[in-house]
């Protein structure tokens, strides 16, 4: 274990009108073998005792999978490490001496909420236009009635690992929200619980998802790079070929 | 009508007019880059080419119609796009990625380079005074070092433009699969580059060669 | 106060049967009048309002993240129980009844036990239906493995991500209900207080956690589905925003806390690197199947892994436990390494850890067959200390992971306050002293998927349940209390941070009420208490206001409440002077140091109700009564 210092150019805003802007703070001796977040716990223990409030940012489980953690580092969701969450990046990989500038998410879809934190509840009302089996609990057929081959499931899982974070938002140079749509309709049209309602999925949350702001995909799989699950942009064009499935050759609308 | 609008209206209904018209247009560059082809074989190869196209009459006029609706496409499109883009992320991050690919990140620029090379090039030799053989109104044109120039310029451009819009036509309809996603990202680049190699051939030999085309 | 358990009569299998036969029904029509408030969407939270939503209930669903989808069920890694029998080898719900029983170490109820096993199969057959991708054979069916505790493999799993894949299901299930207008959703909502009007649970006082408005919430039921404590010790596998503030401010309004010193210690976990730490990482049980535990025998040997000679090297669970060797459970795992670590023979910066070493293995397997099968633990582990297990051996050490004691709660799932009800880790009911692995996710889905759905119609169909509103007195009271409450906190302005407190109580509660505790030191424990919540109170710095997102303010809140609900904790291990399961009190235990449970003093769950400010809470006593299955003592010898 070693100690560093850095600069942290933090934004900080106090509220969604609030007029924001860059806070310049030293971090003090940080130890290597701190999270980044640890980092930004030391300083916000600073800040509170010297009476200035803590910086807000959004974290929880600290294991990189509840998706709630995530700030743009030098110009990347979730820092400069693949496939991690701002939780689980360490501050080993950084050098003493380094200025890290750290933003919130960035779009239209995702309004600001104070500091760091960013209101992703676009996620959520993009699933509940179709991120589902619709079956009641109960009156469900036993697990094993319908086989599933295993490349099939693990394809599926592949695409369910999504933690919705929306760092792939943040990421993509015109916040296209399109591998987050495209990881679900995957997960469920690969399924064979997902076949029933496909067609109208695929329609309904692209709908919801223009609807609510988020940019078109550039192919320029930026999304991709930055998803600390690593889905892969496979996704993106399979919900590109369910949606026009869908648009070409079904009933729904 | 309500069917087609709401489908073209969404995000990915624009993606595949994007993919759809470049997908033409690659078409059209193909069959280009064949005419001018004939330019290497000498003054005479290439007069009598355009005089064939030229007599075609009535229907290269229809083909040109559709080539012009096809482009109107790919460009109205690509402004929506762009102009949607833009606002998607109303404030700008202080510091942005430095890795970003060269090809995907210039899209819109390079667009915009290739529109404007599209009206010089179509001053230059569709709406020109048909004076001249258009062998001698290539190197009269190009042999002209500005002219020449901006034409190597823009072609660079629509090399970076395509070796991009490949692989991406086919993202967008949705071709994606590791059997063959190396054939289509390489196969991509590579037609690109001979592609824009081909064409930048002639400006180059129309600058430095004086025995081209006579 | 008489608790009543409300168990069926009749034989032990036909219980849910007959409960679900004899029970009074609302009809489909009438079930619209209801409103059913449910606090926390983990699996428990989501599944209970999905399903409620399903029946015609109207639900408002709250919880403290920004989405239902981050609850911290979503970290689980293991799997899920059932007793399928897809194997063949044995399985059945009467043995994945006693397993969990005999697992629990004989302090849970027969029936509820026996209801989970039962509804085990059903909640598979669920997630499969809403396309929960489970792992699967070649075939393309349903894939098992095998956890501890059970000698036949009946875990389901989702590679390391089975917690995950569940919640998104249940989440999938909740946001459909969502759309269908059946729940209404309140993110970053944090419920303050619960109102009791007329000895009936009817509603909520929450903070708004993005204005900081205090807002009420009626209804005709409440449902807790708020998690467990495991975050009293500061630092545990629980997410920073898990907390006892919900059950405590039930507690606080008559609900009965039950066996609140059940606390099981996890023994594989990431160690502790620093003071700034603020959580730990747990790495799945598995490894120990490969890995070897020691430490030097040696105290304070300050030499590298690899510069200790085999003969200084002290394997202390082989030695121990030379049947069981390093695949012991997880409670006497853990006590050994705190035991050794205690002793100075701790490795590492902070002397807290023990070695799992592999080094054996790949000598054995080669380092290519280590790697296919804990690749990507040991890729976990080297992203967060930066070091390479097959190189150098992992480091160790037992962490705080899940709480088994909870509110108490009836076969209904219903607390000692008439219409609340508390389902998953925030109840008590079916895991006795100890949890088994892959079994939170089993009983977080039968609570909401299936018990509470069809035990919530009795109380509507029997309860008188008057019209009310948010005007009603109560609830303004409840919002005054919160409000000064809040006030209170922002006006110390002292020296030291919220958090600054937790490490301290922290502190306190794993060194005295940890793996394994005693009289004297809990008595310590209990009279260091009231000092620190001393200090808390006169010496703590809030910043910002209550009007606004206020983080800081947050953390004060739910210290606050850790550091009261801690004296039940102490109280409940010092009041059960016997060992059982992760309960390991120093005085009970066997001449080979093994848990020694006194089943005629204490084969009973421990229900404590608080009695006003500064006074002692009365401890009440649910007897345990064993039919089906004949109580043993542990050994692993």
């Amino acid at each position: 274990m070693s100690l560093i210092n850095l600069t942290l150019r933090i934004w900080r805003q106090s509220g969604p009108e609030a007029q924001g802007a860059f806070h310049t703070y030293e971090s003090g001796p940080i130890s290597t073998s701190m999270s980044f977040l640890e980092m930004l716990d030391v300083l916000n223990e600073r800040l509170i005792l010297s009476g200035e409030e803590a910086v807000a940012f959004d974290h929880d489980c600290r294991e990189g999978i509840c998706g709630m953690c995530g700030s743009v580092v030098n110009g990347k969701p979730h820092g400069p490490e693949q496939k991690t969450t701002l939780c689980q990046l360490h501050m080993r990989h950084f050098k003493d001496g380094d200025t890290l500038v750290i933003e919130p998410f960035r779009s239209r879809a995702f309004k600001l909420v104070k500091d760091l934190i960013v209101d992703r509840s676009a996620f959520d009302a993009i699933i509940a236009e179709g991120g589902y089996v619709s079956v009641n609990t109960g009156g469900t057929p036993d697990a094993n009635t319908i086989p599933i081959p295993n490349p099939t499931a693990e394809q599926a899982l592949d695409a369910a690992e999504c933690i919705g974070c929306g760092a792939c938002v943040a990421a993509c140079p015109n916040a296209s929200a399109m591998l987050f749509v495209g990881a679900k309709v995957s997960h469920l049209s690969l399924l064979p619980q997902g076949q029933p309602e496909r067609n109208q999925r695929a329609l309904a949350m692209v709908k919801k998802m223009d609807k609510l702001g988020f940019g078109n995909c550039g192919n320029e799989k930026r999304c991709e790079k930055a998803c600390p699950k690593g889905i892969s942009i496979s996704n993106i064009a399979r919900l590109n070929r369910e949606f026009m499935k869908a648009v070409l050759f079904s009933n729904e609308k | 009508m309500s069917w087609f609008l709401s489908v073209f209206q969404s995000s990915i209904g624009k993606k595949y007019i994007m993919a759809l018209s470049g997908a033409c247009l690659s078409f059209f560059l193909m069959a280009h880059l064949a005419g001018n082809t004939f330019s290497f074989l000498g003054k005479e190869a290439y007069n009598s080419y355009a005089a064939h196209l030229h007599s075609l009459g009535g229907f290269i006029h229809v083909l040109e119609a559709c080539l012009a609706l096809v482009f109107l496409a790919h460009i109205l499109t690509a402004i929506l796009l762009f102009i949607d883009n833009l606002s998607a992320r109303p404030t700008r991050y202080a510091v942005s990625a430095t890795d970003r690919s060269w090809s995907a990140s210039t899209m819109p620029y390079t667009g915009a380079l290739i529109l404007i090379f599209l009206v010089v090039h179509l001053l230059n030799f569709h709406f020109a005074s048909k004076m001249i053989s258009t062998a001698d109104q290539v190197k009269t044109v190009l042999g002209n070092p500005p002219l020449g120039f901006f034409y190597l310029v823009a072609l660079s451009g629509l090399t970076l433009h395509i070796s991009h819009g490949f692989w991406s036509l086919f993202q967008s309809f949705g071709a994606n699969h590791p059997q063959y996603n190396r054939f289509l990202q390489r196969g991509g680049l590579s037609m690109a580059v001979i592609l824009g190699a081909l064409f930048m051939l002639i400006p180059l030999l129309a600058l430095t060669t004086d025995g081209f085309l006579q | 106060m008489q608790l009543d358990h409300r168990i069926p009569s009749g034989p032990l299998t036909e219980k849910w049967d007959r409960f679900r036969f004899e029970t009074k029904l609302v009809n489909p029509a009438n079930k619209r009048k209801f409103d059913i408030i449910v606090v926390g969407t983990g699996l428990a939270g989501a599944s209970a309002s999905a399903t409620l939503g399903e029946l015609g209930y109207n639900v408002k669903t709250f919880c403290i993240q920004d989405s239902p989808r981050r609850a911290h069920s979503i970290a689980a890694q293991g799997g899920i129980n059932a007793a399928k029998n897809y194997p063949n080898d044995g399985d059945s719900i009467w043995r994945l009844f006693y397993d969990t029983v005999k697992g629990g170490d004989f302090r849970a109820r027969e029936a509820n036990v026996y209801r989970l096993a039962q509804i085990s199969n059903q909640i598979i057959d669920q997630c499969v239906a809403q396309g929960v991708p489970f792992a699967r054979e070649y075939g393309g069916l349903l894939t098992n493995r095998s956890f501890g505790g059970a000698q036949v493999s009946r875990t389901f799993y989702a590679r390391g991500q089975t917690g995950q894949q569940l919640l998104l299901g249940a989440y999938s299930a909740l946001m459909r209900q969502v759309k269908a207008g059946k729940v209404t959703l309140f993110p970053r909502s944090e419920m303050m207080d619960l109102v009791v009007i007329d000895g009936q649970a009817r509603g909520i006082v929450t903070r708004n956690l993005i204005t900081g408005a205090i807002e009420s919430h009626t209804a005709h039921a409440v449902v807790l589905a708020t998690g467990g404590y495991g975050n009293a010790y500061y630092l545990s596998t629980n997410a920073m925003a898990s907390n006892v503030t919900a059950t405590w401010r039930a507690y606080k309004r008559g609900a009965c806390f039950a066996n609140p010193c059940f606390v099981q210690i996890h023994p594989t976990c990431i160690p502790v690197h620093g003071t700034y730490q603020s959580k730990l990482t747990l790495m799945s049980e598995s490894l120990r199947n490969d890995g070897r535990v020691w430490v030097p025998s040696k105290k304070g040997d300050q030499r590298r892994p690899a510069e200790i000679p085999e003969s200084e090297r002290d394997f202390y669970l082989e030695k121990k436990y030379p049947s069981f060797g390093n695949l012991v459970p997880r409670d006497v795992a853990s006590r050994n390494a705190k035991e050794q670590c205690d002793a100075g023979k701790g490795v590492g910066e902070t002397g807290l850890a023990v070695y799992l070493d592999f080094a054996d293995a790949i000598k054995r397997l080669g380092e290519e067959s280590i790697r296919r099968k804990y690749g990507n633990l040991f890729h976990m582990y080297e992203k967060i200390t930066g070091q390479d297990p097959i190189k150098e051996p992992m480091t160790i050490y037992p962490a705080v992971h899940y709480t088994m004691g909870g509110l108490w709660v009836d076969y209904h799932l219903m607390s000692t306050v008439p219409g609340l009800y508390v389902l998953g880790e925030a109840n008590f009911s079916d895991h006795g002293a100890n949890r088994l692995g892959a079994s939170a996710l089993m009983q977080g889905l039968a609570d909401g998927y299936f018990v509470l759905p069809a035990t919530i119609g009795a109380h509507f169909a029997t309860a008188t349940l008057p019209k009310i509103d948010t005007n009603h007195v109560a609830f303004t009271e409840a919002k005054k209390t919160v409000h000064e409450r809040i006030q209170t906190l922002l006006s110390i302005n002292g020296k030291r941070t919220a958090d600054d407190f937790h490490r301290e109580l922290g502190h306190l509660l794993w060194d005295h009420c940890g793996m394994a505790r005693n009289e004297a030191g809990l008595k310590k424990a209990l009279h260091n208490l009231p000092e620190l919540k001393k200090k808390f109170w006169s010496d703590l710095k809030v910043t910002g206001s209550g009007a606004e997102l206020n983080q800081t303010l947050e953390r004060a809140g739910r210290v606050a409440d850790f550091i009261e609900f801690a004296e039940i904790m102490i109280l409940d291990a010092l009041a059960r002077e016997e060992s059982c399961g992760c309960h390991f009190r120093e005085e009970s235990q066997t001449e080979e140091h093994e848990a020694k449970r006194q089943d005629d003093t204490f084969s009973h769950v421990s229900a404590w109700q608080y009695q006003g400010e500064g006074q002692t809470p009365l401890l009440h006593k649910e007897p345990l009564v064993f039919d089906n299955v004949k109580l043993s003592q542990r050994s692993y010898k």
